[in-house]
């Protein structure tokens, strides 16, 4: 049994006159890392939030088809039950700060506080997230006090706390500096080591070839591919589709040097330097 | 879906995020107005705002927030005027609701109303806590005037707080409507109260 | 991050007293004056209210604001003095002049009513950290959300002023002339506020969806992360200032 089953999605926004998502279909198994590619409006933060409810019960709007996580279908559920079981973190570093809390670690409390967690499981949780999110030490700061980089790992950490079984990032890294991301990406990665289902939209290619079991390519809210990354960045057509190989996938290609016993090029530092050196 | 009424009060989270965000534009529009020496105040914009992206009650909440804020933070007397700031946020909302914010010309028709609604809910107000006087230099002149010709502090405060008050909430009226009508519908459709799922297949 | 509240960081009895009690105190304020308008009572409230705030170490930043308040009433007692509809005992003439007893006492009366009131709320207000008022609020039954939208005015106006220096500076480098006739400024105010409205209104999307998907609309008792503060005798104080009221309801009725 898959974790998440995404069938025939069909969404528009009220007001609007196109689909932001057009039947799209796929399938995710547990402990899966999940990155989903595209240019801009190419439905990604929108597939995003169709896990969470937020498409359609904070919009409404017109919606189709069906999205199964843990086997509760969205549509039929809430946003607040489906936050139990997905988890999101959103581009804005700055918006996803409750603005209520005057400390890091009564930031990360906020949502246990709401559900109604117990003050001793709250503290152990809190901690717990803190730590996994190498935040600690900031833990008395102001949460605006805090550099991009530290804010969302904040946010990741404020998510985890309330220990949902997926979780989904829209584009965590597109506003921070390049440490910043580096910071972020390290902690996805430690989440996806933990077991957990993470699903990653991300415009820096070189991260998602490393880390990502599979890659979700987008494009005008059509589903284009869902495969292993190296499959997907060798496609010829990618440029069109709005999205970029990594850079090693791109030399490969155009030195005509494809991995062993297949037709994909590399799409990682090690797998180029690996096939480079017997490539004639 | 959004239940409303402030019994079982389930506001949804959009419109309850609104609230401190109109507060702080009320705070802006207060300090652009000093920035570029206007003689006006122009304080109640974002309570305006709200009342016609959010409805009345959501605009009367903000106005009342707005002046606990502005106690807590800047001058205490303001919690008094809170008053005041709901009825704003509540008629603007109301005349809103009812199709008055299409046009400029309706658009001045809800600020003189929303501007004698604010001045009849405060005189009052000023009779009771300051004998009838507003606190503004031209407006208290006036009521020294009255006073001595007509002996009535009820006139003299009414007419007091009409000189400041109308001419400022005809403006704050008609700047909101201006921006109301600037805002693209992605953001206009968020507070909208009347969206219905449908379904696709 | 507070730096827009007016509250100020001192170690006293004051800020020891819970803040519903400094609340209850407020409507005692306004309520016992009405009931009993005698000048005792008037006065012994206002300087009550000057004792506590001497108390509470705040005074001296109390000092600018009562001033400023005392600035109207001076006019109050002159405008009222001069010309109060029952004036008939004349007191004194400065040039054309006429000062009346009726006016002057009611003057004074209205001052020292509002001095009650304006130290009772700057009690509350100097003395209290308003993050904590919302807790205790919350504690005692304001709903949890109303308790986010007060809470996140604090963290939200900070933020939005840096937008408004942003845009300022953003529109002035364009050409907005901000400075001139009356005209010119005027036409300058929706360039400047548009923006800024606009950017707060996106983020107030954003922001309400990352608050639903952190159980904001959880059903059920929410907890807390912390204990409440413990204040200095709660219920005393409290049954204290309802017996206030209470004798200043029976005085009015006897008398």
């Amino acid at each position: 049994m898959k974790q998440i089953i995404v069938d025939g999605l069909k969404y528009r926004y009220p007001g609007a006159e196109t689909l932001a998502l057009h039947d799209v279909s796929f399938e995710i198994s547990k402990g899966e890392l999940i990155g989903v590619i595209g240019r801009n409006l190419s439905g990604k933060s929108t597939l995003c939030q169709s896990f969470v409810g937020l498409v359609p019960h904070f919009y409404r709007g017109a919606y189709g088809g069906k999205v199964i996580i843990d086997g509760i279908e969205v549509k039929k559920s809430t946003i607040r039950e489906m936050s139990r079981i997905v988890g999101m973190v959103f581009q804005n570093p700055f918006t996803q700060i409750s603005g209520s809390k005057e400390t890091v670690y009564e930031e990360v409390a906020f949502g246990l506080e709401n559900i109604g967690v117990r003050r001793s499981e709250m503290i152990e949780r809190v901690e717990q997230a803190l730590e996994m999110m190498d935040m600690e030490r900031y833990k008395d700061r102001s949460p605006f006090d805090l550099s991009g980089g530290q804010m969302q790992r904040l946010a990741i950490a404020s998510m985890i706390a309330m220990k949902p079984q997926v979780i989904v990032l829209d584009e965590p890294t597109s506003q921070l500096d390049p440490q910043g991301a580096e910071d972020v990406f390290q902690a996805v990665e430690r989440l996806s080591h933990e077991g957990w289902t993470v699903i990653v939209v991300e415009h820096k290619l070189e991260k998602i070839a490393q880390y990502a079991d599979k890659v979700l390519l987008l494009d005008g809210g059509r589903r284009v591919d869902f495969e292993i990354p190296s499959k997907v960045f060798s496609r010829g057509d990618l440029e069109k589709h709005g999205v970029t190989a990594p850079v090693y996938t791109r030399v490969c290609r155009a030195l005509d040097c494809r991995m062993k016993d297949s037709d994909v090029y590399p799409v990682t530092l090690d797998a180029a330097c690996e096939v480079l050196k017997k490539c004639p | 879906m959004v239940k409303k009424g402030l019994g079982s009060v389930h506001f949804s989270t959009v419109a309850l995020a609104l609230i401190p965000v109109a507060v702080g534009i009320n705070y802006i529009g207060k300090l652009f107005a000093g920035v570029l020496k206007l003689p006006l105040w122009l304080d109640a914009i974002g309570t305006v705002l709200a009342s016609m992206l959010a409805g009345p009650v959501i605009g009367a909440i903000s106005g009342v927030v707005n002046n606990i804020i502005y106690g807590l933070t800047v001058d205490p007397i303001s919690f008094v005027y809170g008053i005041t700031s709901l009825f704003i946020g509540l008629v603007t909302g109301v005349m809103a609701n009812r199709g008055w914010i299409q046009s400029w010309g309706k658009a001045i028709v809800v600020g003189l109303v929303v501007g004698l609604t604010a001045v009849l809910v405060s005189t009052p107000l000023n009779i009771v806590f300051w004998g009838g006087q507003t606190g503004n230099l031209w407006g208290d002149a006036l009521f020294a005037v009255v006073m001595s010709q007509t002996s009535s502090v009820w006139l003299a405060s009414f007419l007091d707080e009409l000189v400041v008050d109308l001419p400022d909430k005809v403006l704050v009226v008609l700047c909101s409507y201006a921006i109301y009508r600037g805002l693209p519908q992605r953001v206009t459709q968020l507070f909208s109260r009347s969206n219905q799922m449908e379904e696709l297949d | 991050m507070n730096s827009i509240s007016l509250y100020t960081e001192r170690d006293s009895i004051i800020h020891h007293i819970h803040p519903t009690n400094k609340v209850i105190y407020i409507f005692a304020s306004i309520l016992v004056p009405i009931l009993l308008p005698s000048f005792a009572v008037l006065l012994g409230g206002a300087l009550f209210g000057l004792i506590l705030l001497l108390i509470g170490k705040v005074f001296k930043r109390a000092l600018p604001m009562i001033g400023f308040v005392f600035l109207i009433l001076l006019t109050v007692i002159i405008i009222q003095g001069l010309f109060h509809p029952t004036n008939s005992v004349l007191v004194f003439t400065i040039g054309p002049a006429a000062f009346y007893q009726e006016g002057l006492l009611y003057g004074l009366t209205i001052t020292l009513r509002v001095m009650n009131i304006v130290g009772a709320f700057l009690i509350l207000v100097l003395t209290t950290k308003p993050s904590d008022l919302v807790d205790s609020l919350v504690r005692r039954g304001l709903s949890p959300r109303f308790g986010y939208v007060l809470n996140s005015v604090f963290q939200i106006l900070p933020q939005m002023m840096v937008s408004m220096k942003t845009i300022m500076d953003a529109q002035r480098s364009r050409g907005l002339e901000t400075e001139g006739g009356l005209r010119v400024r005027i036409k300058a105010f929706l360039p400047l506020i548009g923006p800024v409205v606009l950017n707060a209104l996106t983020h107030v999307k954003e922001r309400a969806m990352a608050l639903e998907v952190r159980g904001f609309h959880a059903e059920g008792k929410k907890t807390f992360l912390y204990e409440e503060k413990s204040y200095i005798a709660t219920k005393p104080i409290q049954w204290g200032i309802w017996a206030v009221i209470g004798l200043a309801v029976i005085g009015r009725l006897m008398g």
